[in-house]
């Protein structure tokens, strides 16, 4: 044995399986973060410079999908309870927003009676989603 | 010489230093896990309380955009960026193609202070969401915080 030998053993942690599984899961991520909405799918109209509306949380989301139905959060509701659950999805919120999702294939009759729904059920403006135009399709 | 430095060349180190490349990625992860699926755009728009606000407001400069059908026919979504060249909005009375909205509408309410930055907005019941809201884009792009209300079109 020569005096040497051990200091040639291999000191470090090998993290390559580390970065390995980090990788995956940056790419799962990626991947699923825009199915990780709440409610229907909607494709969002796209437009130049929507300002931000915030994040999701705190905000009742009502979307509207390509055939007209109503969404209140991930639960579909008939246009004649529409208000009610409304009120029923703020719960203790003490400044609720209401943001829209409308989908872009529906004429905009069916977004204008939405918004009259939630002026009538006592919310004063709404956030009309969008999405930038360029960025990924993949919220569809 | 020459052999000295091969003997010494295989005691360098030879890997690559990847704990930059793990924090990077670790940090990218965090980002994506916690933000990405929550953040939103979109316009803030308002309905009018009722059809009184509306009068008792049209004394003074109340400034309204009609989209007609008949002269902006977006019935289907847009294909591609903007919206159709053919299309003319009515503003303040006066008809003018879409495009020049902008300036058009910082003509007029630039000036303004921000509370009476307001847009009354006229659309045909019949038009497409989406090509809406391209408008709504354009009207906003002219002026700073432009509060939108949507009016029923006559």
């Amino acid at each position: 044995m020569r005096l040497g030998e051990p200091a040639k053993m291999q000191s470090s942690i090998n993290i390559t399986p580390l970065v390995d599984v980090v990788l995956v899961l940056l790419i799962i991520f990626m991947v699923m973060a825009p199915q990780m909405r709440r409610g229907p799918d909607v494709d969002l109209p796209d437009t130049q410079k929507p300002a931000s509306q915030g994040d999701e949380r705190g905000r009742i989301l009502v979307s509207i999908d390509d055939k007209g139905g109503l969404w209140i959060d991930e639960e579909q509701v008939t246009p004649e309870n529409f208000g009610e659950a409304l009120r029923a999805a703020v719960g203790d919120e003490p400044e609720p927003k209401v943001v829209l999702r409308g989908d872009s294939r529906l004429n905009f009759q069916a977004v204008r009676q939405a918004m009259v729904a939630i002026d009538q059920a006592g919310f004063q403006g709404v956030g009309l989603i969008a999405k930038r135009a360029g960025a990924d399709a993949k919220g569809k | 010489m020459q052999f000295n430095t091969d003997g010494n060349g295989s005691n360098l180190q030879s890997e690559i230093n990847i704990t930059p490349l793990v924090d990077v990625v670790l940090v990218l992860l965090i980002i994506f896990m916690v933000v990405m699926p929550l953040l939103m755009e979109g316009y803030d728009a308002h309905v009018p309380r009722a059809s009184a606000d509306v009068a008792a407001q049209s004394e003074e400069s109340q400034l309204v955009l009609s989209i007609g059908a008949a002269a902006c026919p977006i019935l289907e979504p847009p294909t591609g960026e903007g919206i159709p060249e053919d299309c003319r909005v009515t503003l303040d009375d006066q008809k003018i193609p879409a495009g020049e909205l902008p300036a058009r509408v910082a003509d007029i309410l630039g000036g303004q202070p921000s509370e009476k930055r307001v847009l009354f907005l006229a659309a045909d019941d019949q038009l497409n969401y989406e090509g809406v809201l391209r408008i709504v884009d354009l009207a906003k792009s002219g002026v700073d915080d432009l509060k939108i209300e949507f009016v029923a079109a006559h």
